[in-house]
């Protein structure tokens, strides 16, 4: 039953690899794209580490984004 | 409404929306390959070689309605100018990209057993080809060019002068003899396709759908990021 499963009546290599390439390219685009979301919130806070204290506080006051930014990654953190 | 739309206003809500599709994902994932793999009945002519379909079909749907935003945003930003259309270009693009390649890969795995070849210079097959070199060409708009302006400009040119390729797609099975089928499901048409079938296909669309929603909410959040930093270093 499980080989029949697997060769799937002789189909079993085109279905599985259309299915493996699929999974794969779809899990490879996710872990870049989430890599580069994290590197970006650290520079981004980076950035904003170099800031005066009164640069700093001017832009919390006017961005809600920076707000924001910086709450999930003291969260994460 | 769009001062709603605002990146301001709705960053706040990309990351319980990213939450939210990571919580369902894996089990919407496991009931759509259960189905695809196993539940579905195999095809009376072509075999097991149709569960291809469940991948193939709506990677298809997607890389199509894709550019199809793209191309909708870019003409809405030339008549509105606003950049947030732009931001959103960008961040469908890249699935766009990838699920018409997928659709063309997993096409040719499907053609060679159905078929007997890998691939042919068919209308429908060429056009998908056509359309992967547009996202090609529109990816690289904006990233190669460096001035921003001229770079919504070149790419919305791009995406608009590529919408003419989404209609020869949709039509080549019938403007032309393909050895590609002449699509099954019709919208306000009874579909070709039996139930047992549909219902993995709807779900398998569902789990990629919610995949390019997720990709798409991470990759918004990344651009709304780098303009947020932009804004910083000018202190």
């Amino acid at each position: 039953m499980i080989i029949n499963f697997i060769s799937m009546n002789g189909y079993g290599s085109f279905v599985w690899l259309s299915f493996g390439i699929v999974l794969i390219s779809c899990l490879v685009l996710y872990l870049k794209t989430k890599k580069t979301l994290r590197k970006y919130e650290k520079e981004f806070i980076a950035e904003f580490e170099t800031l005066s204290e009164s640069n700093k506080k001017a832009v919390l006051e006017k961005s809600r984004i920076a707000n924001q930014i910086l709450a999930t990654n003291s969260r994460a953190d | 409404m769009i001062k709603f739309l605002l990146p301001s206003n709705i960053y706040f809500f990309l990351g319980k929306i990213i939450k939210f599709i990571n919580s369902i994902f894996f089990l919407i994932l496991i009931i759509g390959l259960a189905f695809a793999l196993v539940l579905s009945p195999p095809d009376y002519i072509q075999g097991d070689s149709v569960r291809i379909m469940y991948v193939h079909v709506p990677s298809a749907w997607i890389g199509l309605a894709s550019f199809s935003l793209i191309s909708l945003f870019s003409i809405l930003n030339f008549v509105f100018k606003t950049k947030n259309l732009y931001l959103i270009n960008k961040s469908i693009a890249p699935i766009g990209l990838l699920f018409t390649s997928l659709a063309v890969v997993t096409g040719s795995l499907w053609g060679q057993p159905t078929w007997g070849t890998w691939w042919a210079w068919d209308a429908r097959l060429t056009s998908m080809i056509i359309l992967i070199f547009f996202y090609v060409l529109f990816i690289l708009s904006y990233k190669l060019i460096k001035k921003e302006d001229l770079a919504v400009k070149v790419s919305s040119f791009l995406a608009i002068i590529g919408s003419i390729n989404l209609i020869i797609i949709k039509y080549s099975v019938e403007w032309w003899s393909t050895l590609h089928q002449p699509a099954s499901l019709k919208l306000g048409n009874s579909s070709s396709i039996h139930s047992s079938m549909m219902l993995p296909l709807m779900i398998m669309l569902l789990v990629l759908l919610l995949y390019g929603a997720l990709i798409f909410l991470m990759k918004y959040k990344t651009e709304i990021i780098k303009m947020k930093k932009k804004n910083v270093k000018r202190l």
